[in-house]
Formats: C-alpha cells, structure tokens, sequence
C-alpha cells in the first residue's frame, strides 16, 4: 500500500513522529503501570481473600480498620442465605523491628486454620492451633526485613513486645501499603485488644463469605462485593481518581501530538493529495492511507515502548525499595489498544483537510 | 449517429467582477472516437482550462460536456472521481508524479485507486513502461527520473486503466523531437487501436501534424485550422 511505501522511502521524516510515540506510548505504560503497582500495594491481599463478598459491622463505612464484630454478629453473618463457606478475620496494624533496631510495619490479619480465610503457604509450614506465637509472613515482608523462615522477629503493640516466629511464608501481597503476615485469630484478638479480653470485646474485623447473592444489609453488619471493598480501602478511590485522570491525560496527548503530527504533514502533502484526487482517488482512499501510516507509526511505537516498560519494570524490581510499578498482560494490551484507539482518533483532524483539497491544485496553475 | 463527445457552449470564468477571467468562452466541437485532436494556441489562450473541464477537474460555468451521451459536466463528487480513474487519463502539464514512487509503482496507483490490485495490471503496466522505453528505469523512484522519463512515465500511468478519453498537456515539452515524435506515435497508437478519443494540447506543429484534426484556442475562443493536407476524421 502507497501509505506504508512512503514510510518506507521517507524513513527520517517517520523515525521522528515514530520515537515520540514510542515516548507517549511509554510514559502511558508507566502511568498505567503505576496505577497497577499502587493498587497492589493498597490491597493485593484483599483481592487474593478466598472469598465472593466481605462482611463489616455496621457503621463502619466498609473501613476494615474501623469495622468490629462480635460474637453474636459473626455467627450471624457465618448464617446469611445462599453462603458456602465463611471465616472471620482480624486486621490490625502492628510495628516490627528488624535488623539493627529498624521498625517497619506489616498488616497483621488473624485467621482460624482451616477455614477459607487461610493463605496457601509457600515455604515452611500453616500454623497449628497451637502455634501462638508463630507467623506466616509474605515474601515481601521477608524481602523487606531480611528474615527467613525460622526466624523470630519481635513485635511490638502498645507498651508490649513479643517475639514470634516465622513458620511459614506466604505470598499474599499487601494491605493498606503493607505486606501482610498472618497470624491466629486468637493471638490477633489479644494483640489488639490486650489479654483476658472480656466479654463483648469484638472477635473479628471482618467476615470472608463464600456464595451466590450475598450483597446486602443485614442486621449488624452488611455485606459487600469483594470489589466494592477493595475500591472502599482507604486511599484507593482517590489514588485510583489520579492515576485515572493521568492515564486520560496521557491518551488525550498522545491524541493531540500524533493529530498535529499528521495534521501537518497532510499540510505538506496538499499538493500530493490534488494529484491523487486528479487521477480519480477518492478522499476516503487518501484518508485511509494516511490512517494505515498513524496506525503502523502506533504499532512499532507500541512495540519498541512495551519490551522497554518490561525491562523497566524488571530493573525496577532490583531496586532495593520496591517501587510500586507492576504490569499485567492486561496493562499492555488495554494501553496498547486504547493508544492505537488515541492515535486514529488524532488522525481524524487531519480528515476534513483532506476533505478539502481541491484536485484542480494538480493542473499546478497556482504558483 | 451521435458523436462520441459534445461539447456545446461551453465557458469558464474564474473570478468574478473586475477580476473575473473569461478563460474560455462558448467552445463548441464534436469528435469521435478513434479520433485525435490537437488543440494550438498561444499561451494563456484557455487550453488547459478546456482540458480540465473534459477531465472533470474543474466545473464550467456554462455549457455542456457529453461522453457516449451522459453529461460529464454535472456529475457529483464521487462520480466525477470514478471518472476521472476509470473514464479519463489526464496527463498534466506538469507531470505530478506522486515522487516517493517508483515509476512502476506510479503506473499500478492508477489500479489500486480503482481497488484492482490483480495480475493484469501487472502486466500492462509492463507493457506500457516497455512501450514507452522506460523498462530500465522502472524501479527508479519518481525524483530520480529526468524530466522526460517522468513525463512518459506520466503518459503511461494515464493509459494505465484502459481510459475512454486521453487528455494530453504539453507531453512533449520535456522530451527531445525525436523521443517527442515516438511518444506521440505510441500515443496516436494507443488512442486508434482501442478506439479511444485523445485530446493533446502542444506547441510543437510537427507533433500536431501526426494527429486528425487541429483546433486553435485564442482569448478563451476557438477555431478550427484549416489544413486541406490531411483529412478531418470527424467530418
Ligand atoms: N485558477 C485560476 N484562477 C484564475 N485564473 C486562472 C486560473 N487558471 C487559469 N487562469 C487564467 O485563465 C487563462 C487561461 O489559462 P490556461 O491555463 O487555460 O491557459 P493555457 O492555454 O493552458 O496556457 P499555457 O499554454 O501557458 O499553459 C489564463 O489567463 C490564466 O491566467
Ligand atoms: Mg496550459
């Protein structure tokens, strides 16, 4: 096709608008891949919960860190119609030090053995019922503090400091921007609310629900989808707002660039385009020609910026402090089509132009 | 029997008002096909403008255009551009090669605007690049060509998809007499042996002598010459 032997025969003039998509199509990949990355970061580990929907205590504003449930709430929603299976879970954020005396943070969650609310462990051991003080902590919590598993780690929560120890690692991701370690809901219970806790002192933060139909209100708590819960941790809504509203920015520049690009150089070839029209080409075979070029110019763009976003990312994830940049198959294609979709949105302008060329321009009188 | 082609009171003015410039005014002549007409004139006399009225490039302002008795003047848009692909090949006064091309990828635009990309084209844009001496230079893109080549080229692309009327600007303003006198000939052939109708405008008398008939535009007005030497085909 005559659009893609241009290319070919004017590579310089193609090279430039080529490496500025390439560009956009990289700084698009970044955004989005960080839009990826803080998510993950924001709670991975509620996404990787073993559950259709999650139940809060009512008045909680599906805040996990505000929601507490008692006794009688929790056996109450373990009841609700249409469910397969349910576990109460604790979340509580706790300090740990690690190293010569660094404290960081983790996201505790207690969890009963051998319900869904377990993790699936990597390496080492699940905990037992009478593994009070043992832990199973994500890789990243590992990576993090340098500990292995067998290692104890002590753990410090209001005025106490308890050692525990790692028995297994997980790979559960994080919550509220940290790895989470797992640990018996019992001993959560006692980190949260002091030992002997007495009666009425709430058991569980949340409730994982297994079934079909168990969005709803109930009394004491209600119950959320799983996603409606995730877009509801704290930070989520607002981060995602921003990145969301960079990605548009990205696509609507990439838009308005490689639209001015093809709009000047249908300028440029206003003479070109009256001798096709002269010898009988009609507008929309001009138009799409010059469609062909934005979209293969796109393509290579896309093809030079998505192995780059990879070894970015792979580079990335050598880094000492993981930034939060992740990519999924997903990411690559979403971006890559919606770009493509920016690119011939942006080739539109030029349309009209080439609407307007006048072919009587081919019998060169009007110099 | 009609003729081939009627153009009846046909005139154009560009401009209006103080600016308006009446660059042909009430042409009227038939010609057959088979036919090859040579229209002389001084420069600005309105030749090019009558060429590109006949090749629906420009509308006039009066008057009528038939081809095989279908009014070519008044066609709408997309028409006019089937016309001018498949009725018409217009070879400009400027040669207008599309120039990152290559000659014969110039000749096979002329199929792949009409969305005929097959083998037959293949072959007569050999045919006509062999026909017009240009063979050697065939994969040369359109800037590396002379001047002349680009003109032939130009010949050749506009015989490319088999046209009814061949419209011919100054073919041989680029070309030596002798390559001048083989283009016309391959021309006048073409025209006679597929019964087509060719139109070419040139300075050059000895070019207009090998052709039927010869028309002279003065001040946008026509007359025909006398030449008792040879007969008029249409007649
Ligand atoms: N687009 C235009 N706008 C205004 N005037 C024009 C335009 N095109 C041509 N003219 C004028 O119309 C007249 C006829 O022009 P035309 O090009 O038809 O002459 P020509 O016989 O082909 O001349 P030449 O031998 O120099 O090519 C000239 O006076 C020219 O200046
Ligand atoms: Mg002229």
């Amino acid at each position: 096709m005559i659009g893609l032997i241009e290319i070919k025969r004017r590579k310089m003039q193609f090279a430039l608008i080529g490496l500025i998509v390439t560009l956009i199509a990289y700084l698009v990949l970044m955004i989005n891949g960080l839009g990826v990355g803080l998510n993950e970061q924001a709670g991975s580990a509620l996404e990787n919960f073993d559950a259709d929907a999650l139940a809060y205590s009512d008045g909680a504003g599906l805040s996990v860190i505000r929601s507490e449930l008692g006794a009688d709430v929790v056996e109450r929603a373990q009841q609700v119609d249409g469910i397969d299976a349910a576990a109460p879970l604790g979340y509580v954020a706790a300090n740990y030090r690690y190293g010569d005396g660094d404290v960081a943070s983790a996201a505790f969650l207690g969890y009963d053995p051998g319900t869904v609310g377990e993790p699936d462990v990597v390496d080492g051991r699940p905990l037992e019922a009478d593994d009070r003080f043992g832990l199973l902590a994500d890789s990243a919590f590992l990576d993090n503090a340098d500990l292995s598993v067998g290692d104890t780690v002590p753990i410090s929560l209001r005025l106490d400091t308890i050692e525990f120890e790692i028995v297994g690692e997980i790979d559960q991701g994080n919550f509220f921007f940290q790895p989470v370690v797992y640990l018996l809901r019992d001993t959560w219970q006692e980190l949260k609310y002091g030992p002997d806790p007495e009666e009425g002192t709430p058991i569980a933060s949340i409730v994982l629900l297994q079934g079909d139909d168990l969005v709803g209100d109930y009394d004491g708590f209600e119950v959320v989808s799983k996603s409606v819960a995730f877009d509801n941790i704290e930070g989520v809504s607002g981060q995602q707002a921003t990145v969301t509203a960079l990605r548009w920015f990205g696509y609507l520049i990439g838009a308005l660039i490689i639209g001015s690009f093809f709009y000047v150089l249908t300028l440029q070839r206003i003479v070109q385009i009256g001798v096709m029209k002269a010898i009988g080409a009609s507008g929309l075979f001009i138009f799409s020609q010059g469609l062909m070029q934005v979209v293969t110019i796109t393509l290579v763009g896309l093809a030079i910026s998505v192995p780059l976003a990879g070894v970015t990312d792979w580079a990335l994830q050598q880094l000492p402090d993981p930034v939060p940049i992740a990519f999924t198959t997903g990411t690559y294609i979403t971006t890559s089509i919606s770009l493509l979709f920016a690119a011939a949105l942006g080739a539109l302008f030029s349309a009209r132009q080439v609407a307007r060329v006048d072919p009587i321009i081919a019998l060169g009188q009007q110099q | 029997m009609t003729a081939t082609l009627r153009v009846s009171n046909l005139s154009k003015t560009y401009g209006s008002g103080d600016h308006a410039v009446h660059a042909v005014r009430n042409v009227t002549f038939e010609s057959d096909a088979g036919s090859f007409i040579t229209v002389v004139g001084p420069s600005g006399s309105g030749k090019t403008t009558l060429l590109a009225m006949v090749g629906a490039l420009l509308q006039p302002t009066e008057g009528v255009i038939e081809l095989d008795g279908r009014d070519v003047s008044r066609l709408s848009g997309r028409q006019q551009a089937q016309f001018r692909r498949e009725g018409v090949g217009y070879v400009f006064q400027s040669n207008n090669l599309i120039p990152y091309l290559t000659a014969r990828e110039n000749l096979l635009l002329m199929r792949t605007i009409s969305g005929k990309n097959g083998r037959e084209g293949r072959e007569r844009a050999e045919q006509l690049l062999d026909e017009l001496g240009l063979t050697s230079r065939a994969d040369a893109v359109a800037t590396e060509l002379s001047g002349g080549e680009r003109q032939r080229v130009a010949i050749a692309r506009a015989l490319m998809n088999d046209p009814r009327v061949v419209l011919v600007d100054e073919p041989t303003a680029s070309l030596d007499s002798e390559r001048g006198k083989q283009v016309v000939e391959s021309l006048v052939r073409e025209v006679k042996g597929r019964n087509k109708l060719g139109i070419m405008v040139t300075h050059d008398m000895a070019m207009a002598e090998m052709t039927d008939r010869i028309l002279e535009m003065r001040d946008g007005e026509m007359t025909e010459r006398n030449r008792p030497s040879i007969p008029d085909a249409s007649a």
